[in-house]
């Protein structure tokens, strides 16, 4: 159900957001383009130039803390700190801690973690496990077992193997998987918002059992 | 057209019962539709408010991982607002993110924009209501909100609000023209019904109709009953007032005839008196005749001269005799009524009179009179004793002059005798038309005086009038008019003779 108006838009991230200015200004766009002005800091977001890949996934590794509630022992053991781990090769490089520090002036402690093995992730509330751990998964996915940690891999077929929110490219943008099983058992709820917008949910047990 | 304050009373209580009612209506209605509308607006305002807020709500995992089709379907619940026309969303570096549209094919105006500060900022324009909203997570600002509601149900209002004001105004002008008439009954019926009969009263000059009393107490019963009881004393009044007048006019009528009677007594009397005194003092004339002429040589010149005295007072009681009878058959007499030329009436007189002017240098002025209905043979002594009075009072002037005419006054023929002789003064004008009145004494100018009170009888007889004029030594004047038969001579003495 999209209206020329998205067609316009949709149009415009793909032929390039400042090249686009220039076609595409309609006055509406432009209102908006000074309401946002008017909004200060997410004005200056408006310039900036389109994020890249693991900016987005960066991105959506906070965001998915906004939709996912983590059993009570958990938010109360870990009260005063919100830790995301990644696991492996990290493919972030700084682009997780600017967006963490970003967050972070909101008045909420995030803090990214590299962490070495899997045993350190103890204190994680989000592990990103990266894909140079593709051989070492099903191990990795024993040993956290039930913990409440919120997976999440770019690896393929993560979430058919045990994974809970697998990142899937659909042209040049960023998608997730659910497993929606698998976060239930570690004790995680996943909000109906997030599975709104994920590609695909699935509700079978995790293959790796 | 008539001004309102001359419209009729009912007419008025209706019209002004109908303006008030119509004011307190217009004005409480517009106040209620002003208040209506008022609070419509605001809660169409929170309404729109409340869900831009529940699309922002609901977008914000769409907004956070980067998924329009999944706002545009959040979106697209608001088919089932029929009155939102328009929303978008848009990120916060300014991009639209997702927009909705009932009508694909409208455009609409950019939004207003947004006051720092503030989340939310609403405008009324073109029958159109814009809200922008701001939606925050955690004060950081995630996406803005726009929405575009038309104003439909505000116009279903309005059309409501005039529906059912019109169905009020008629009820009320229904309930106002009830409630009037039953005014009318109560003040302005009974109002009206008075008016008229003090009309009726006025114009037939009838005061036993009364006004019909109303079963209330209030101003108008107490004007009713008052005038009504005010009509019972100008009857009462009335009645007491003809009373007293048939009495007085019966008193006048009984005392006329008293005068009448009396006055005809006198005149008997007076006639059978002169009648009877006529023939001893025929004898007594008689016999100092034969005395003086057939014993003449046997009396002294003292006898002579006493004899002398007697004849003259014989003579003198002879004349007042006769002039008494006169003046007293003209009370008896009837009149006979005829056409009379005063012309020839008047030329007799002076005929008669030529004894009186000898040795005399008279100048006579006679005008034309115009024929006159009346008793001839009374007119003729009319005529005699003025002229012959007039001859006797010039009688010192070397040339009398005498002018006998006729004038016009206020339509009425008046017809006069003038001298130049001794007049009188008009001091004691009333006296000289008196029995025995006389202005001169008997040695200045001889006289019984009853000449002009016998002129007076018989103008008087014919239903006219007489007066005079005159002054000491300049003559006088003797005025008289004979009244119309049937016609009051009442006013023409005066007007006459201040026209002189």
């Amino acid at each position: 159900m999209k209206h020329p108006g998205h067609t316009d838009s949709s149009q415009c991230r793909a032929g390039g957001r400042r090249s686009c200015r220039h076609q595409c200004l309609r006055p509406r766009l432009a209102a908006v383009v000074i309401t946002s002005l008017l909004l200060g800091l997410s004005s200056m977001q408006g310039q900036r130039a389109k994020p890249t890949e693991y900016e987005v996934k960066a991105t959506y590794l906070y965001n998915f803390s906004r939709f996912v509630e983590w059993p009570a022992k958990v938010t109360q053991a870990q009260s005063d700190s919100f830790v995301i781990c990644v696991l492996g090769k990290d493919p972030f490089g700084a682009a997780l801690n600017t967006i963490l520090s970003d967050e972070a002036s909101s008045g909420k402690s995030v803090v990214a973690q590299q962490i070495p093995t899997v045993q350190d992730a103890v204190n994680c509330r989000v592990l990103f496990i990266s894909s140079s751990e593709s051989t070492r998964l099903k191990q990795i996915l024993t040993t956290l077992g039930d913990a409440s940690v919120l997976t999440v891999s770019e690896l393929p077929e993560f979430t058919q193997r045990g994974g809970m929110v697998q990142f899937v490219s659909e042209g040049s943008r960023v998608r997730f998987e659910v497993n929606l099983a698998s976060a239930e058992h570690a004790g995680l709820t996943l909000s109906s918002e997030l599975l709104k917008v994920a590609v695909n949910v699935r509700r079978n047990a995790r293959l790796g059992d | 057209m008539l001004r309102f304050r001359d419209y009729s009373i009912p007419r008025k209580l209706t019209l002004m019962n109908m303006m008030v009612s119509s004011t307190v209506l217009l004005l409480s209605s517009a106040g209620f539709f002003a208040y209506d509308l008022y609070n419509f607006r605001k809660r169409i305002v929170r309404d729109l408010g409340i869900q831009a807020q529940i699309i922002g709500s609901n977008s914000l995992s769409a907004l956070a991982f980067d998924d329009p089709h999944s706002a545009e379907k959040t979106l697209s619940a608001l088919r089932a607002a029929p009155h939102v026309l328009f929303a978008e969303i848009y990120t916060p570096d300014g991009r639209t993110f997702a927009g909705y549209r009932r009508d694909r094919n409208e455009s609409f105006p950019s939004p207003p924009s947004i006051t720092a500060g503030s989340a939310e900022v609403s405008q009324f324009q073109d029958g159109q209501v814009a809200l922008v909203r701001l939606v925050a997570v955690e004060g950081k600002p995630v996406a803005t909100i726009y929405i575009r509601s038309d104003l439909e149900a505000m116009n279903d209002l309005k059309r409501n609000f005039t529906f059912i004001v019109a169905g009020v105004f008629l009820m009320s002008l229904l309930a106002t023209i009830w409630m009037s008439s039953v005014a009318r009954r109560s003040i302005a019926e009974p109002i009206v019904r008075l008016a008229e009969t003090a009309r009726i009263v006025l114009s037939e000059k009838n005061y036993s109709v009364r006004a019909s009393t109303i079963d209330e107490r209030n101003e108008v019963t107490v004007l009713i009953s008052t005038f009504n009881e005010m009509l019972a004393q100008i009857q009462e009044r009335d009645a007491a007032l003809g009373k007293a007048h048939d009495r007085l006019e019966q008193q006048v009528q009984q005392r006329t005839e008293q005068l009448n009677a009396a006055n005809a007594d006198l005149e008997a009397f007076s006639y059978s008196v002169s009648h009877d005194l006529r023939a001893p003092l025929r004898h007594i004339g008689a016999f100092s005749r034969i005395l003086s002429e057939e014993h003449d040589a046997k009396l002294d010149p003292d006898a002579r001269h006493l004899l002398g005295r007697i004849q003259h007072g014989v003579n003198n009681m002879s004349s007042l005799v006769d002039g008494l009878l006169r003046m007293a058959q003209v009370g008896r007499t009837k009149l006979a009524w005829v056409a009379t030329d005063l012309n020839s009436l008047l030329k007799d007189a002076i005929a008669d009179l030529q004894p009186e002017c000898e040795g005399r240098q008279v100048d006579w002025n006679i005008g034309a009179l115009s024929p006159i209905d009346c008793d001839p043979g009374l007119m003729k002594q009319v005529f005699v004793n003025l002229i012959s009075n007039a001859i006797k009072y010039s009688r010192r002037r070397e040339i009398a002059r005498i002018d006998v005419g006729q004038l016009q006054q206020d339509g009425m023929s008046v017809i006069f005798v003038r001298d130049n002789g001794a007049g009188f003064d008009e001091r004691y004008a009333d006296k000289l038309f008196g029995v025995f009145q006389r202005l001169h004494r008997v040695d200045e100018f001889e006289g019984v005086g009853v000449g002009l009170s016998t002129v007076q009888r018989i103008i008087k007889k014919h239903g006219g009038e007489i007066w005079a004029k005159g002054e000491v030594d300049k003559g006088a004047t003797f005025y008289f008019a004979l009244a119309p038969k049937g016609r009051s001579f009442a006013g023409a003495t005066k007007a006459a003779a201040s026209g002189q």
